[in-house]
């Protein structure tokens, strides 16, 4: 019986992105494993090639994270392209999963150095920020959020870090051999100081921002990810007027 | 819609825009007579990139261009990306819409690159099915990318360019002709890429794309091959190509595809200087009424 072309594409797609495709573990080995009929060595290309496309798009979204897994980072390429194999074309679906597989290895065991596991979550949350925003659905009138009700806006993205690891993308523009951040343990040092961060990309503007921003509004904002009539939370006077500064600075959306 | 033959006399020249170098186009503009945009730029790279697209529209001429379709899937096509597709290509105001005859995905994987299907009449009919479902739900010419392969599949029975043929010749699709596909696959595959030409109808070259790619050596490889790295400047070899296809073909665009080494702006600059100089060349050869390169013998 004639297999089916797609069954043929699912198999030459699974072999081209396996570990012993990309590293080839030996080379008889890889062969063997090769669809039949195909040139091995070709397929072998092609996977490296494939894989080190996939790769530059994920470093071009974590470059600080690459640059501080230093010898650690070919080892960790290679895990994780075990584990996860591409599902889709995009940049931000291929860093998701970098990030996913970054973070549950580093709940077995912690990063090296200890804030690494910071600048990942930052500097996805900058390629998140990057995405277009969702659009809204069409709500039938029953369904729309009342006149006055408030929501973060999707845009932001909200961060708890447990170092302060601004400073490292500060440093981002200039001379690799000043960057304080080189030498990990000094970095860490210096940093350490829990950092609740608002992250979001300004209308116009080509690069995120990031904002330090109180506890309170750290918490409003993490309640407000759907329309929320403020009347429905126990607020003062003060929390009247957050929600006007928040307003005020886009951080939250108010409906009219 | 901005009608890119109209501008000058012969084919438009331009780039491939890529947001990286986004400001340096802009700075640029004037060199080019037309834009490749690529359709899935739109989609996911973000509103700034979106923006500083459609603030194109209106001050050049733009032609559209798709790299997430997957046409050679053995699925049925994705219609809501195709109508997103559709959405784009009409505020580009583009002339024609192209994507390569290739496949990227299959269910749970998605490669995100090219890889050629089997060139068999079952496989041929399945993609004529798929063409006319893209030219039902677009408003504007199809055209199929020929793509560079480094391997092929064991039941290929047809060569590249009786493929290509059979399947634009049902439905009516042009070529987007990317020669330095052919000067690869043609180097690596060692076959006659002029004959690759002489058998494609005139007429049925729409669009052309040109890029520089590299040689690779690897231990596992009995030999060096081409890789279409769309990093270095376009090789005499397949300029002579482009001589070889002016001759028989109109293509409305030329386009330089650039995607590493972007920071070389005077490459790129060079590379339409020397595209541009072969068009010139091609014009007085045919006003001296001597026929333009043909195919080596």
């Amino acid at each position: 019986m004639v297999e089916r072309l797609l069954d043929r594409q699912v198999s030459l797609l699974e072999y081209l992105t396996s570990s012993g495709a990309i590293y080839g573990a030996s080379g008889a080995a890889v062969a063997d494993q090769a669809p039949p009929g195909f040139d091995p060595g070709m397929l072998r290309l092609e996977a490296c090639f494939s894989h080190e496309k996939r790769m530059d798009k994920i470093q071009s979204v974590f470059p600080q994270t690459f640059r501080l897994l230093g010898d650690a980072r070919a080892g960790i390429v290679r895990d994780f392209a075990a584990t996860f194999p591409p599902v889709d074309i995009s940049r931000l679906a291929n860093a998701r999963q970098f990030h996913e597989f970054l973070r549950a290895r580093w709940q077995e065991s912690l990063p090296e150095p200890p804030h690494l596991r910071d600048v990942a979550a930052c500097e996805f949350a900058f390629a998140m920020a990057r995405a277009p925003s969702p659009v809204d659905e069409e709500l039938p009138p029953a369904g729309r959020p009342a006149r006055g009700a408030i929501r973060r806006h999707p845009g932001i993205i909200l961060l708890s870090c447990e170092y302060d690891v601004r400073p490292v993308f500060e440093a981002q523009g200039q001379d690799q051999s000043q960057d304080q951040s080189r030498d990990p343990a000094r970095a860490a040092l210096s940093i350490r100081r829990e950092t609740l961060l608002a992250i979001f990309l300004p209308p116009g503007e080509q690069h995120p921002q990031t904002f330090e921003i109180l506890p309170v509004v750290f918490d409003l904002l993490a309640v407000l990810e759907d329309w929320t009539v403020p009347s429905e939370f126990v607020l003062g006077p003060e929390s009247d007027e957050l929600i006007r500064e928040l307003a005020d600075s886009a951080l939250i959306e108010v409906r009219l | 819609m901005i009608d890119i033959t109209n501008l000058n006399p012969g084919p438009a020249v331009g780039i491939g825009y890529r947001a990286a170098i986004g400001e340096w186009t802009l700075k640029n503009l004037q060199h080019f007579d037309v834009l490749e945009i690529t359709v899935d730029h739109c989609l996911s790279s973000g509103q700034f990139t979106a923006s500083a697209i459609y603030d194109l529209v209106g001050r050049i001429p733009m032609t559209a261009h798709g790299i997430g379709l997957s046409i050679g899937t053995d699925v049925p096509l994705d219609l809501a990306y195709l109508d997103k597709v559709a959405t784009i290509v009409e505020r580009l105001q583009a002339p024609a819409y192209s994507e390569h005859l290739a496949f990227t995905r299959a269910p749970g994987r998605d490669l995100a690159n090219l890889l050629p299907v089997p060139k068999t009449e079952a496989v041929a009919e399945s993609i004529i099915a798929k063409v006319r479902t893209v030219q039902s739900r677009i408003s504007v010419p199809f055209l199929l990318e020929n793509i560079t392969y480094l391997f092929e599949w064991p039941d290929s029975e047809m060569s590249d360019a009786a493929f290509l043929n059979l399947i634009c010749g049902e439905t009516g699709a042009g070529l987007l002709l990317d020669i330095e596909n052919l000067y690869v696959n043609a180097q690596n595959h060692r076959f006659d890429p002029c004959k690759f030409l002489d058998a494609l109808p005139a007429g049925l070259v729409k669009e052309v794309h040109l890029a520089g790619g590299v040689t690779v050596s690897q231990n596992y490889l009995d030999r060096p091959v081409l890789a279409d790295s769309h990093s270095h400047p376009v090789p005499d070899g397949a300029l002579d190509l482009l001589d070889n296809t002016l001759a028989r073909q109109t293509p409305d665009a030329i386009v330089l595809e650039r995607d590493d080494r972007l920071h070389a702006g005077d490459e790129i600059l060079d590379d339409l200087k020397r595209i541009r100089n072969r068009i010139a060349g091609q014009h007085i050869g045919n006003a001296h009424g001597r026929t333009a390169v043909g195919s080596a013998s």
